[in-house]
């Protein structure tokens, strides 16, 4: 990576790499996820891989690019109306300080940009494939959503079954009275490991709903950063961890509450067997001024076996005086007398857990009004439980 | 084939070590209501649950007998898809389960594991509307999670309902009549006995006569102590209701 890093020009990062390296147990936002222990094999940057030409979800009316190990492919579809698709070189800019963050922002080769400017109907999807054999990923996809424009921005991470390392990026920005819904799904495969950083700046009037899945990688890890710079803006920040056999997933969040009269849910899932590993860490700031600030922050955990485990850690630091501001943790197994009510129905344990699962993951899912969409997220849940 | 639908011969069943049922013995035959009456703790509850096959008894001794065959071995699902039904004191609510979603579910899970094709969907909507009409359930109330938000009464009658679309040949009815009022009472009532048939035996648990004025039984058995103590008509039901249990607590002790 040192190498990669010189190579890259980025001659600062590199020195801290070389100096500092992978983030540690001794780092607070990586303490569960020490990469340095975790990372044993980073390989070689990606070289050039052409598209499969496939793309992972098939959505009715929805506007699909896709980024093959690195580079942006345009596949010929004209961008919808409002809609302004463009590529620049280089990583991220501004990337978070974040030691991952810096590390995608100086190896990223192209920056995919995507602009919209109306009330967009069409849903856009981006999917980030990881091709050929096992190398280093670097990708980065900054969007900007207009003065009251709106937008569902839908992003993939998939690959070939090798022990790829991706770190992707991505960047949502929101401006006055604009609307987003932001999905990441990571269906990787199941040898790839895959850390993201996603960066929100959420401007005033502004409303964000934003999903994370973890259904696929070794390894897969979430990093989160939003800031609420604008008053009466609201986001709602959910995700949901789907880890089974000896896999580790961690989603780690960090909302800024800036300004006053700004208000932001957490709703997170896992649900973990074998002897999965779900870690959740849930930072929240409010800041001196940020009066009337209300934020609810919320894991619930189902342990399907004994020997897996969830870590969750919450963190709140308010410096004003005016705020409600709340955390909240569950963690069980699934309810003994609903698997018997179902079961004396003649649904098949098996089954009856399933069901229970689903009902457990319903509120994840309601929120999506898009069938489709919806039908494709509940289905990579199905599928998992299925496996 | 049996004549009898239900034979429970010296069933001994214990708690953490302590013996909740202490040797009942029960037949129902074919066709047949028996009506099950004892004081709360006499151990009826758990009757109906180790019938049903909930973990957490340990059956010391003693058989039941579906039609012929010995369920004690057998899943809970088994055991429904053999055609036992319990109707829950407390059915369950489960948020996240949509009613109409749990309905299909059960249906074809008893149908596949009697070698049937599963139900079409309009087959089943069908059939849905058709019992939802008899019980008087509206179709918000289908629309909604399972049990969620459910008065006492729309429990039991969804309860109801579940057995109406899953046909079983032995139907347990765990305490139907508490929590319910007169027209609720009436509603369940009427559904029950609208499925009495010659070849589906019931067993009513309850606590009050009230009930067996609605669904009137064969035979009468009174459970103390862990086991049925005395067995007669429907007049049975009537003499507890004026004399009370308590004769019955010292013939057990």
């Amino acid at each position: 990576m040192y190498q990669a890093l010189l190579d890259a020009d980025a001659i600062s990062i590199a020195k801290n790499f070389r100096s500092v390296g992978l983030p540690t147990r001794r780092n607070e936002s990586y303490h569960y996820s020490d990469l340095k222990m975790l990372l044993d094999n980073i390989g070689q940057i990606a070289t050039t891989a052409t598209s499969t030409g496939e793309f992972a979800f098939n959505i009715a009316n929805s506007f699909q690019l896709q980024i093959v190990n690195g580079e942006v492919q345009i596949l010929g579809d004209k961008p919808p109306s409002g809609v302004v698709i463009s590529t620049s070189n280089g990583g991220m800019s501004e990337p978070n300080k974040d030691i991952i963050a810096q590390l995608n922002s100086a190896l990223t080769k192209e920056t995919l940009h995507i602009d919209v400017s109306e009330n967009l109907e069409t849903i856009i999807q981006v999917d980030r494939c990881f091709e050929g054999k096992a190398a280093l990923h670097n990708d980065g996809v900054e969007i900007y959503i207009a003065n009251n424009s709106s937008a569902t921005i839908v992003e993939v991470f998939d690959g070939s079954s090798e022990e790829h390392l991706s770190n992707s990026a991505s960047k949502l920005i929101l401006g006055k009275n604009a609307k987003a819904t932001h999905i990441m799904v990571d269906i990787s495969s199941k040898k790839t490991r895959h850390l993201q950083t996603v960066q929100y700046e959420i401007e005033q009037g502004a409303n964000l709903h934003s999903l994370i899945i973890h259904a696929g990688s070794s390894l897969a890890r979430t990093q989160l950063f939003a800031n609420f710079n604008g008053e009466n803006a609201h986001a709602d920040f959910a995700g949901l961890m789907l880890v089974d056999a000896d896999r580790h997933s961690d989603i780690t969040i960090d909302v800024a509450h800036k300004v006053p009269n700004t208000t932001s849910t957490e709703n997170f899932k896992s649900v973990v067997r074998n002897q999965a590993k779900a870690i959740f860490q849930g930072k929240i700031l409010v800041a001196k001024d940020a009066q009337k600030t209300d934020a609810a922050m919320m894991h619930q955990g189902l342990m399907l076996s004994d020997d897996a485990q969830i870590l969750v850690k919450p963190e709140l630091e308010i410096y004003a005086d005016d705020v409600i501001c709340g955390h909240g943790a569950t963690c069980g197994e699934l309810d003994e007398n609903n698997l018997f009510y179902l079961m004396s129905r003649g649904i098949e344990r098996e089954q009856a857990k399933a069901m229970l699962v689903r009902a457990f993951l319903a509120e994840i899912f309601d929120p999506i009004t898009n069938e489709d969409l919806y039908d494709i997220l509940a289905g990579i849940a199905d599928d998992w439980l299925k496996e | 084939m049996s004549k009898n639908m239900l034979e429970i011969r010296d069933l001994h069943v214990s708690v953490e070590d302590k013996e909740i049922l202490k040797g009942v013995n029960l037949v129902i035959p074919k066709g047949e209501i028996h009506a099950i009456m004892g004081r709360n703790g006499s151990g009826k509850s758990t009757l109906s649950y180790v019938m049903a096959g909930k973990s957490g008894y340990e059956i010391t001794k003693g058989e039941i007998i579906l039609d012929g065959v010995n369920i004690l071995d057998m899943e809970p699902n088994e055991r429904a898809s053999a055609g036992l039904f319990l109707a829950f004191q407390y059915p369950i609510e489960i948020p996240g389960v949509a009613t109409m979603t749990f309905l299909k579910a059960a249906m074809n899970a008893q149908r596949k594991a009697r070698g049937e094709e599963e139900l079409s969907t309009p087959d089943f909507m069908r059939e849905v509307k058709q019992a939802a009409k008899m019980l008087e359930i509206d179709n918000k109330m289908l629309k909604r999670a399972l049990n969620v938000g459910f008065s006492g009464g729309e429990k039991k009658r969804a309860e109801i309902l579940q057995m109406a679309l899953l046909k079983p040949k032995m139907c347990v009815f765990d305490e139907t009549d508490s929590g319910l009022d007169i027209d609720a009472l009436r509603i369940v009532s009427q559904g029950v006995n609208a499925l009495r048939d010659a070849n589906r035996s019931m067993l009513v648990i309850t606590h009050y006569q009230r009930l067996l004025n609605y669904i009137i039984p064969d035979v009468v058995h009174v459970f103390s102590n862990g086991k049925i103590v005395k067995s007669g008509d429907k007049s049975l039901a009537l003499e507890l209701e004026e004399k009370g249990y308590a004769q019955y607590d010292e013939s057990a002790a």
